[in-house]
């Protein structure tokens, strides 16, 4: 299966030599805002450094006016770094080229407000020089997936915030990039379509992408993030993953179904006799107030109630999930016949031998896709999963909230 | 290419969505169909030519001028300000292509407005020409809607005459504070006047030169264009003053050389018609003018006598003219959004009229040069006034008329509504001075400030 990916992947790394699976490289980055006259008005990023990987969700944390929307423009090439060095793809950011590979939503929506949303992506895929065959597919399909289907005649500009961003999201991945930067992506979007969009993050990134994101929301970094680095006054006060960070390895919690009461007083009894009465906290779970929401709209569209506004999209573009059909049948085709390469020929393979195994290859590939999009659906997570992932949020987010407001506590007595 | 095309499109249909095209579609037909027919003509062709031709394309290249200026700053200066050139330039594109796509966005809009103008410009004029009295449609068929090209007999060469006489004075005089570039200008005047003068009772003969076109026009009949000064026209230029003239064209000793004698008034000029067949083998017009008068009569070097030739039929001539008006408009798309490069969008506009405007006031700025000073020379005295401001105004007005001479010269509505004829090479020279050299000088600069520039702005915590 692998072996298509990998050399797809392994054609557009060229050119990185040792450094291929670093997508971004940041050293000591700085940026000064300077007035008309060049005095300094600004330290807004101060000597920062880190590196992102290939297939990891890494994100930008901190309060407003940190650094997080500078740093992120200066990889675009948007702002010019004052001092430092910034490799994206191994390449500067003002690299014309690499940008193809690149997806970018901005945090306010940047949008020509005369255009209908389909004109706005066709304009995007022309600029990303895609064939009209292409931009007609991926535009219905990302349409579908940002659930904006309904309103392709209405002017962005009378576009709610939320249904822009949605526009906005939509722009960002026509090219299917490899590297997405989101810059407050759930900004101004409902709790379903910040679901959808962390749903379609996870996604993204088990297809091998990277993507990086800035948030000062805490729940958003922490749903998808598998590296952070926390901002502060510009400089980078901490980074690693959400384990190395959130783990407290000092207290252990358990879950479990109620206990009888007496059950419960014998296991107090058993934890008593080593820890002191006041360290020992017990609690019902609760629901997280994002499960509960994402109930109430689940039974909600279960009724069919009509809404004109952004509908939920649900299921990730089909492109973006993968390889086309025929990219499809053609790894299947090379599983069952165990060649490593494919000759010219073997491509145009003839159709008898291509007909004999239709059948075999239309049930793998139904397999394949079934196991493919299980887990993408949102709403059909595990049960189990969900529950633990409702608990961990409940304790982790206060944790990380303690940690961020004793920064800047600290940050405010220097 | 695409991306180029995609962002040209944008450009137009933002024009479009925005109402722009419409309204200046309206306030175009308003000023090239409505307005014309408020306006009553004289009912001579002159006068049809001047209300038609010389206004409503006035109006048109004026309009189209302040609105490309405006739309030009708009669309960039408006891309970065509103944030939108942040999502287009993280995409694969250049950024001297975002610029390019603009202009051609620009261009788009300009040709379908002039074209529509130009359209309905002719149309009226074909139809406001039915209404002409007979006598004075058939000059406006003879002179205002044809292409004639013009032919002039060669200006003699006086360096050389000058050069010897100014020698040969100088030896002469035994007066050493001679002014010897005073003394030389005098002589020009001096040779000149006498190649200009027809002296009373004297004639002057012209051989004009129709070059490649005199097998062409041999059997139709030519126009003689003509106009002279006399040493009371100069003086009383109010009052118009009649003269005799006799005129005798074709070759010396052809039978069939054509007389004709007309009265005319100086500090005009005069057309006559000339009927077909009076070239010679050469290809040569004789051209020879009696001066019965007490007077002597003064035909100007440069515009004096000319003969003018049909070339090409009005419609050609008339698609030319728009094409030079066009490459001028190309020429402000490329300043307005070379301003808006770096300027937002009220700076950009601001400054991008007032170069309009600078280059529309030449005659202030070459007398301010001729003279010296911007505060004027007193003629009583002859006295210059003086000013610190000449210190640069001068050498400023001084560059900007030579940027301005480049491009100057092409006046297609002059040449329109006097029925000359504009050659595909003025055309061509046109559209090499206006769209390559000016408009890729201020293209090239745009692109560059363009490509260098941080495109977000700072975006801070208070």
């Amino acid at each position: 299966m692998a072996v298509t990916v990998d050399k797809q992947e392994l054609e557009k790394t060229s050119g990185n030599g040792a450094h291929s699976d670093v997508v971004v490289a940041v050293r000591g980055l700085t940026k000064v805002f300077k007035d008309f006259w060049g005095r300094s008005k600004a330290r807004a990023v101060n000597d920062v450094d880190f590196e992102v990987y290939r297939g990891e969700v890494f994100g930008l944390l901190g309060p407003n006016g940190s650094g997080k929307s500078t740093t992120i423009k200066m990889l675009l090439g948007l702002l010019y770094p004052t001092k430092g060095h910034i490799e994206v793809f191994g390449h500067s950011p003002r690299h014309v080229a690499t940008k193809s590979r690149i997806g970018y939503l901005p945090e306010e929506s940047y949008l020509y407000r005369y255009l209908d949303s389909r004109e706005t992506l066709d304009f995007f895929g022309n600029l990303f020089r895609l064939s009209p065959e292409d931009r007609k597919e991926r535009i219905t399909q990302l349409l579908e997936m940002v659930g904006l289907a309904q309103t392709q005649t209405r002017v962005v500009g009378e576009f709610s915030k939320g249904m822009q961003r949605r526009i906005g999201l939509a722009q960002a991945l026509i090219n299917d990039p490899d590297l997405v930067i989101l810059d407050e992506p759930t900004a101004g979007l409902d709790p379903i379509g910040c679901r959808e969009i962390k749903d379609l993050i996870v996604s993204l990134a088990r297809r091998g992408k990277t993507v990086i994101l800035s948030s000062h929301l805490l729940a958003d970094v922490e749903d998808v993030c598998d590296r952070v680095v926390v901002y502060f006054g510009g400089r980078i006060h901490a980074m690693g993953t959400l384990k190395e960070l959130l783990a407290t390895p000092d207290s252990i919690r358990m879950t479990m179904p109620a206990l009888p009461k007496e059950t419960l007083e014998r296991v107090l009894e058993i934890i008593r006799r080593d820890v002191a009465d006041d360290r020992i906290h017990i609690d019902t779970p609760e629901q997280s107030l994002e499960s509960y929401f994402l109930d109430i709209v689940e039974k909600a569209r279960g009724e069919a109630l009509e809404t004109s506004g952004a509908l939920s999209g649900g299921t990730v573009a089909p492109y973006l999930r993968g390889e086309s059909e025929q990219e499809r049948k053609q790894r299947v085709l090379e599983r069952l016949t165990h060649t490593g390469e494919k000759t010219a020929e073997e491509e145009k393979a003839p159709s008898e031998k291509h007909e004999v195994k239709e059948e075999v290859l239309n049930k793998l590939m139904e397999q394949e896709r079934k196991a493919a999009e299980r887990p993408l659906e949102s709403g059909t997570k595990d049960k189990e999963k969900e529950e633990k992932e409702a608990q961990r949020e409940k304790v982790d987010l206060s944790k990380a909230n303690e940690k961020l407001s004793s920064l800047t506590k600290r940050e405010r007595e220097d | 290419m695409q991306q180029i095309l995609a962002i040209a499109r944008l450009t137009f249909r933002a024009a479009y969505r925005f109402k722009l095209v419409l309204i200046l579609s309206l306030v175009l037909l308003g000023g090239v169909v409505l307005l014309p027919l408020v306006l009553e003509g004289d009912g001579t062709a002159q006068g049809f030519a001047q209300i038609v031709i010389t206004y409503t394309l006035s109006i048109t290249a004026a309009l189209l001028a302040i609105s490309t200026l405006w739309l030009a700053c708009g669309t960039l200066a408006g891309d970065v300000e509103y944030g939108t050139i942040q999502t287009i330039t993280v995409k694969p594109v250049s950024r001297w292509r975002v610029w390019l796509g603009k202009w051609l966005g620009v261009m788009i809009l300009n040709a379908v407005l002039l074209g529509l103008a130009g359209a309905f410009t002719f149309g009226a004029m074909k139809w406001r020409a039915t209404k002409l009295p007979p006598e004075q449609r058939q000059v406006l068929d003879n002179e205002v809607l044809v292409s004639r090209a013009s032919a002039k007999p060669p200006v003699p060469e006086l360096d050389k005459a000058v050069d010897q006489l100014t020698k040969q004075r100088l030896e002469e005089s035994s007066a050493a504070d001679l002014n010897e570039e005073l003394l030389r200008q005098q002589i020009r005047i001096q040779l000149e006047a006498q190649i200009q003068t027809v002296p009373p009772k004297y004639s002057r003969r012209w051989m004009i030169d129709l070059g490649a076109a005199a097998d062409d026009v041999r059997d139709q009949p030519l126009f003689l264009r003509v106009k002279f000064q006399t040493s009371r026209s100069m003086m009383e230029t109010l009052e118009s003053i009649i003269y005799d003239t006799a005129w005798r064209v074709g070759p010396v000793d052809s039978p069939s050389t054509w007389r004709t004698n007309r009265s005319l008034t100086a500090n005009a000029f005069h057309e006559i018609r000339i009927p077909a067949g009076m070239l010679d083998n050469e290809g040569k017009l004789r051209v020879e003018v009696g001066n019965p008068n007490d007077e002597a009569l003064m035909f100007p070097l440069d515009n004096g006598i000319e003969v003018l030739y049909r070339e090409a039929s009005f419609g050609v001539n008339f698609i030319r003219g728009l094409l030079i008006i066009y490459f001028w408009i190309g020429l402000l798309a490329a300043v307005g959004l070379a301003a808006a490069s770096f300027l937002s969008f009220p700076v950009a506009a601001f400054c991008s009229v007032t170069i309009l405007i600078l280059g529309m006031s030449t005659g202030l700025m070459s007398r301010v040069v001729s003279e010296g000073t911007v505060l004027g020379v007193n003629h009583e005295t002859g006295e210059a006034g003086s000013s610190f401001i000449d210190w640069f105004a001068v050498p400023f007005f001084k560059a900007v008329l030579e940027v301005v001479g480049f491009a100057k010269g092409f006046s297609p509505i002059d040449a329109l509504s006097t029925g000359t004829s504009i050659p595909w090479s003025e055309v061509g020279l046109a559209f090499f001075r206006l769209i390559m050299v000016m408009s890729g000088f201020a293209a090239a600069l745009g692109m560059i400030i363009f490509t260098r520039r941080e495109l977000a702005t700072a975006q801070l915590s208070r």
